[in-house]
């Protein structure tokens, strides 16, 4: 069992760091908002003036893509893969092996606390207002809103999972271009974060649907905007957890091999 | 020193950055792997994106296809000479720019021949299969004046997009970040080119008409060889192309000088 | 003739200030205040041609940025610089062909690359005759035993192949001036050695102006007659080395580790200063015992396994200077 007040004093501190790097909480934010109106123009652009399409109204559609935006702002805001690389590279993770904590475990909540500063200071004020002065669909009901978090948090796990694995893979593999990229194409697209499954090819849909992505955005977003109710939400929440589960022992795996690699070999 | 003499010594400088960069063979395949697979990324969520509704702004999938071709094209080049500016700020923290300023060789031609990356080569190949591809498909006529017309277009695409990335490096001279500024502005700009500029609200199609031409990269000359209209601009926009990417480079280079003149070199 | 000459040289920079505690955080993200780091305050020399000159200091004195003010790399704050009758900052590229430059904390060669392709390169950049490159080229081989290394990547290198190679690259357009920041730093006892040999070398058969930072006393007594002091940005001592030695270097340390801790130990002339086990540090001054006399005093009463004589550190000496002020003994 962890002793997870020693993990508390790693977001306290990730908290307070990020001040430091104002620049970066400004910058993220710009970026974030300039793919929103990207976004937010081309869905714009594709209902043409139509009130509604494949079932779905234009309103929801674009509450679904601010959402989506807040979302990948919020799982922006942790540990970057390239940073995670970098540090193994430069033997940063190999030296905190002789560290009395998990690692893994211990970036997690060192991403909570730059995620909640994050969140604080620059995301929520904007997507607040957005939503004040624009007329978005709310979720009407207490249920769908803790119903969201929920499922936004465990999409949020199921990103730090799997990102975390795909950096830890720089310990096997001197140069990670191509799977880096397979990696960033999977996360926007098969995870619905700016094209809802719904509008996939059936396919394509399928294929998706097999895969733990859609859990990090699609699942959160459909929620938000009403597409996933009623008893549907929470099977999707139990399958987000599914995954969860899996993208875990997934982690767990590569990160055994990891360090297992740095005490035969030195890293 | 003459001009004959700067070529020789870009060469030199090149082809030396070359032999460093092949010492990483496996890097380099990688690097062409991952950007070759980036870009199908980008075409495969566009035609996912079109698959329901059939046109964006009314450009078709080809057609946008096409727009991303000449856009990746021009990047492609642009990454060979000019993407290692981006991390002038690395450069600098690490105290590796002081270099070129104790040589007798203008340290921007210097910053420039340090690098030549060609992974990029792998975005040739992309953008070439594409232009056959939709050509194909959309039936274009390439007489010698079109062909013509997009080489200049494409030149001036590497001029923009390359002041561009020139632009975000000088701005490390002030404040020792460009990387950062890279992702902020570039990186988001280049993806809202990959889209008609249409469909976005006029001030942003203004902007990248006349502040951070962008539009000239892209849209503005694949709309004239489409013969596709281009609402709020004139039609025959398009042709200014290397005249921007002149002027717009000329610019950077004057900034990127005027903040050499206030360089901080490091501590420690 | 000076050939470098500086007036009355500051460099400031401005460096943001950290806040702390959770407001601070919040705080910084919108404004930020900065403070003025004075790195070199109101330095003024003049340096002949032929000269080697030892320009030293503790770490953070300013050396690095008085030598990027003299290479052209920073512009000074005020003051004025002259090196080989040109402003470096204004006229960088004119500067660049008449100095030498080398850090020893960063390559200027090419990492990537196997070295001799650096030495090819800045024969390109530099534009110098194939003729002369080829001299060169065979002079410092001979001197620095470049061969050994020609083939391998720079990356590869080892630190004290690394300087040579840098020091050489540094010299291959013949500059009438060399600034070398740290050239010894890091490198171990033979590798010092075989740097300093060639400095002295090419000043001597050259006539090269040399002026190189450290804080390696032995790069200085080895090196050069002339040094210059500094210490917060500010010049502490301009002069011979001999005159410096003689004011503040009487003050010397004879360290013996005898067979048993006697209770106490008198001597004449000497003082115990510091005691460990069976070790004693006894301070005497030069100019009232010698160290042989003293040493007879001790193996008279007691029993001597081990002994040795330290001269002071050019960081005692400096401490020492910086207590008490330097006053010129000549006006
Ligand atoms: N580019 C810079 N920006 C900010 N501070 C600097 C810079 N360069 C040097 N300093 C500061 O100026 C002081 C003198 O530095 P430096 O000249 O490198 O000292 P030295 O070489 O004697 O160790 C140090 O406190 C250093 O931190
Ligand atoms: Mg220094």
């Amino acid at each position: 069992m962890p002793r997870f007040h020693v993990y508390w004093i790693f977001t306290k501190k990730a908290f307070l760091r990020s001040a430091v790097y104002r620049f970066d909480v400004w910058s993220r934010l710009g970026s974030n908002l300039i793919f929103l109106l990207m976004w937010g123009s081309i869905w714009t652009a594709l209902y043409a003036g139509r009130e509604e399409a494949g079932g779905i109204s234009f309103q929801a559609m674009l509450t679904y893509i601010i959402v989506s935006q807040f979302l990948t702002g919020v799982n922006g805001a942790g540990t970057p893969l390239w940073e995670i690389q970098e540090k193994v590279r430069t033997g940063d993770i190999a030296l905190e092996l002789m560290r009395p904590f998990n690692i893994p475990l211990r970036y997690l909540f060192a991403d909570f606390g730059s995620v909640a500063f994050y969140i604080v200071t620059a995301l929520l004020p904007i997507y607040a207002m957005l939503f004040i002065f624009m007329d978005f669909t709310l979720p009407a009901d207490v249920f769908t809103w803790v119903s969201f978090i929920a499922a936004a948090f465990i999409g949020f796990l199921i990103r730090y999972c799997i990102e975390m694995s795909f950096g830890l893979l720089s310990f096997f593999l001197v140069e990670t271009g191509g799977i880096e990229d397979i990696f960033y194409f999977a996360m926007s697209l098969l995870s619905g974060s700016v094209i809802p499954l719904w509008f996939f090819p059936e396919w394509l849909a399928k294929v998706a649907a097999y895969l733990p992505f859609q859990g990090i955005y699609y699942i959160p977003n459909a929620i938000f905007i009403g597409e996933i109710a009623g008893g549907e939400i929470l099977l999707s929440i139990g399958l987000q957890i599914f995954w969860l589960i899996i993208c875990y022992f997934l982690l767990r795996l590569v990160w055994n091999r990891a360090s297992h690699k740095v005490v035969v070999q030195g890293g | 020193m003459a001009a004959i003499k700067y070529v020789n010594l870009y060469f030199k400088l090149v082809s030396a950055g070359i032999r460093a960069q092949m010492q990483y063979r496996f890097a380099f395949i990688m690097r062409i792997i991952g950007l070759i697979t980036a870009y199908t990324g980008t075409a495969v969520t566009m035609w996912v994106m079109l698959y329901q509704f059939q046109v964006l702004g009314s450009w078709n999938f080809f057609e946008m296809l096409f727009l991303y071709a000449v856009a990746i094209l021009s990047w492609g080049f642009c990454v060979i000479l000019f993407l290692h500016f981006r991390s002038l700020d690395t450069y600098i923290l690490n105290g590796t720019f002081d270099r070129f300023l104790v040589r007798p060789i203008n340290p921007f031609f210097h910053f420039m021949a340090m690098k030549f990356d060609m992974a990029s080569f792998g975005q040739f190949i992309f953008s070439l299969i594409i232009f056959i591809w939709v050509s194909l498909e959309l039936h274009i006529e390439w007489s010698s004046g079109k062909v013509l017309f997009l080489l200049a277009s494409i030149i001036g695409g590497i001029l923009i997009q390359g002041g561009m990335l020139v632009l975000i490096s000088a701005i490390a001279f002030w404040t020792t970040k460009s990387q950062q500024f890279y992702w902020v502005v570039m990186y988001p700009a280049r993806n809202l080119t990959n889209y008609p500029l249409v469909i976005y609200p006029k001030i942003v199609q203004w902007i990248a008409a006349f502040v951070v031409p962008f539009g000239f990269v892209n849209y503005f000359p694949a709309a004239v060889i489409l013969e596709k209209g281009t609402p709020f601009f004139p039609e025959s926009i398009g042709y200014f192309s290397p005249l921007v990417g002149l002027v717009f480079f000329i610019i950077a280079y004057c900034v990127w000088m005027l903040g050499l003149s206030r360089y901080k070199s490091t501590g420690s | 003739m000076p050939i470098i000459e500086v007036a009355n040289v500051r460099k400031d920079f401005m460096i943001a200030k950290r806040e702390t505690g959770m407001m601070g955080a919040l705080k910084s993200l919108i404004k930020r205040e900065y403070i003025k780091k004075e790195a070199v305050k109101d330095i003024s020399f003049s340096i002949n041609e032929g000269e080697i000159v030892g320009y030293i200091g503790p770490n953070g004195a300013g050396k690095s940025t008085t030598i990027k003010m003299l290479t052209g790399i920073l512009v000074p704050s005020s003051g004025d610089v002259l090196v080989n009758g040109i402003v470096p900052y204004e006229n960088r590229q004119e500067n660049a062909k008449s100095i030498g430059v080398v850090f020893g904390q960063r390559s200027q060669l090419w990492w990537d690359l196997p070295t001799i392709e650096s030495f090819e390169l800045l024969k390109e950049i530099y534009q110098v005759s194939n003729q002369r490159y080829k001299k060169n080229m065979d002079t410092f081989t001979d001197i620095l035993g470049l061969d050994e290394f020609l083939n391998t990547p720079v990356r590869q290198l080892s630190l004290g192949q690394r300087m040579r190679a840098d020091i050489a690259a540094s010299l291959l357009h013949d500059p009438p001036i060399l600034f070398l920041d740290e050239p010894t730093i890091g490198l171990d006892v033979v590798a010092k050695e075989k740097m300093r040999t060639f400095i002295k070398e090419i000043n001597h058969e050259r006539k090269i102006t040399v002026i190189l930072t450290t804080h390696d006393m032995e790069d200085i007594e080895k090196l050069c007659e002339r040094m210059i002091l500094i210490d917060h940005g500010m010049k502490v001592y301009d002069g011979e080395i001999a005159m410096i030695k003689e004011r503040f270097g009487k003050i010397r340390t004879l360290i013996v580790d005898l067979e048993e801790s006697p209770r106490s130990i008198q001597l004449l002339g000497g003082e115990v200063c510091k005691e460990e086990g069976n070790r004693y540090w006894i301070k005497f001054n030069r100019d009232e015992v010698s160290a042989s006399e003293l040493i007879a005093q001790i193996t008279k009463t007691h029993s001597v396994k081990d002994l040795t004589v330290e001269e002071p550190a050019i960081e005692s000496i400096i401490s020492r200077i910086y207590q008490e002020g330097y006053q010129p003994l000549k006006a």
